[in-house]
């Protein structure tokens, strides 16, 4: 399966895209979208804010397509642009006045379904539910270092936080999903609705 | 027996593992309707902001007339010198005022609001377009945007503060 970051798109298409050519950019949007949504989904959790910033990272790509200087996929391009964004979103003071108001903390767990897709095979269905455990913060850093290869220097500046934030965040991320997966373990709820 | 080590490779082998492409957005025309929503939107702000510099004109002008009419012909200079526009200046004229006016107008309070909010949405995409590595002509346009912000704040607090003197 094509990650995003492999993701390329002829450079016709992506010509006619910049001119404004509706069919091009339908196209791009067809081969890009699916894993630009997962990516933003797996780090935001719920799937309301997870579709508020997929629809800001769609449009900004689009705005400014016509600046990519093809110095790698257009995926990867375009996986910046979503990871940025995404990182707007969880260091946003919006969201976390949102989730005060609804009564969680800006670091709750959102609830387990909010990444799960029931159409998933069992074993993913399980690494899904155990990263739906973790509080969007932490969530982002685990998918962030372990998935998306960035450091922790490149991770504490993403946050504006020090290098041992990102260290530690990492660190109980790690326990919570061993936890998670040790049979005699105790194993925290998931909030499957 | 694993390690922890171990365990943790384990653990970044199955997140890797996980497929890209299951969790599906909306369509295309879901996309559109919902890009031409935004654009609408923005209109919109565009149009509330220009609503807050008639509501700023509006105040002063109130503003004035009452000092007016209450000192007489010759109106006693104003509470403080008017705060000059240039950024640094402006936000440290923001910061030594209260945090609420004396008396609170609805007008002026929604106005206020609204450029705070535009102020910390400009504040966030100037960090997400640093750490993107924008171009600088678009760092510039964005910190413009912000130098106007402040400006117009700036004009509505001190609208506020003379309103409050004259009373």
């Amino acid at each position: 399966m094509t990650r995003l970051a492999d993701i390329t798109v002829p450079e016709e298409v992506r010509a006619r895209a910049c001119a404004g050519d509706d069919a091009a950019r339908q196209a791009i949007y067809a081969a890009v979208a699916p894993a630009t949504f997962a990516l933003v989904r797996r780090m935001i959790g719920y799937r309301a804010a997870s579709e508020d910033v997929f629809q800001d990272t769609m449009m900004i790509f689009y705005e400014r397509l016509a600046d990519f200087r093809q110095e790698a996929p257009l995926g990867a391009w375009l996986r910046q642009i979503a990871i940025s964004r995404c990182l707007m979103h969880l260091r946003s003071p919006w969201r976390r006045v949102r989730a005060c108001l609804e009564g969680q903390g800006p670091d709750a767990t959102p609830p387990g379904a909010a990444l799960v897709s029931p159409a998933l095979p069992p074993e993913t269905l399980d690494v899904e539910r155990a990263l739906a455990t973790l509080a969007p913060t932490a969530r982002a850093v685990v998918w962030m270092y372990e998935v998306e290869g960035y450091s922790h220097a490149e991770i504490a500046r993403a946050f504006g936080r020090s290098v041992s934030f990102s260290k530690s965040q990492l660190a109980r991320a790690h326990l919570r999903l061993r936890a998670w997966f040790e049979p005699e373990g105790s194993r925290p709820t998931c909030i499957l609705s | 027996m694993h390690t922890e080590l171990e365990q943790g490779e384990r653990l970044a082998a199955l997140l890797r593992s996980l497929p890209e492409q299951t969790l599906g957005p909306y369509d295309w025309s879901e996309f559109r309707r919902r890009a031409h929503e935004r654009a609408a939107l923005g209109q919109r702000i565009g149009e509330g902001r220009r609503v807050a510099a008639v509501v700023v004109i509006a105040v002063a002008v109130c503003a004035g007339a009452i000092r007016w009419v209450e000192s007489g012909p010759r109106p006693a200079a104003p509470p403080a010198a008017a705060p000059r526009v240039d950024e640094a200046s402006a936000e440290r004229y923001l910061a030594s005022l209260p945090h609420e006016p004396a008396v609170v107008r609805v007008g002026t309070r929604a106005a206020v609001a609204t450029l705070e909010d535009h102020i910390a949405l400009v504040d966030d995409l100037l960090s997400a377009e640093r750490v993107e590595r924008a171009p600088p002509a678009r760092l510039l346009a964005l910190q413009h945007e912000r130098s106007e912000l402040i400006s117009s704040l700036v004009q509505v607090r001190y609208a506020e503060a003379l309103a409050d003197e004259s009373r």
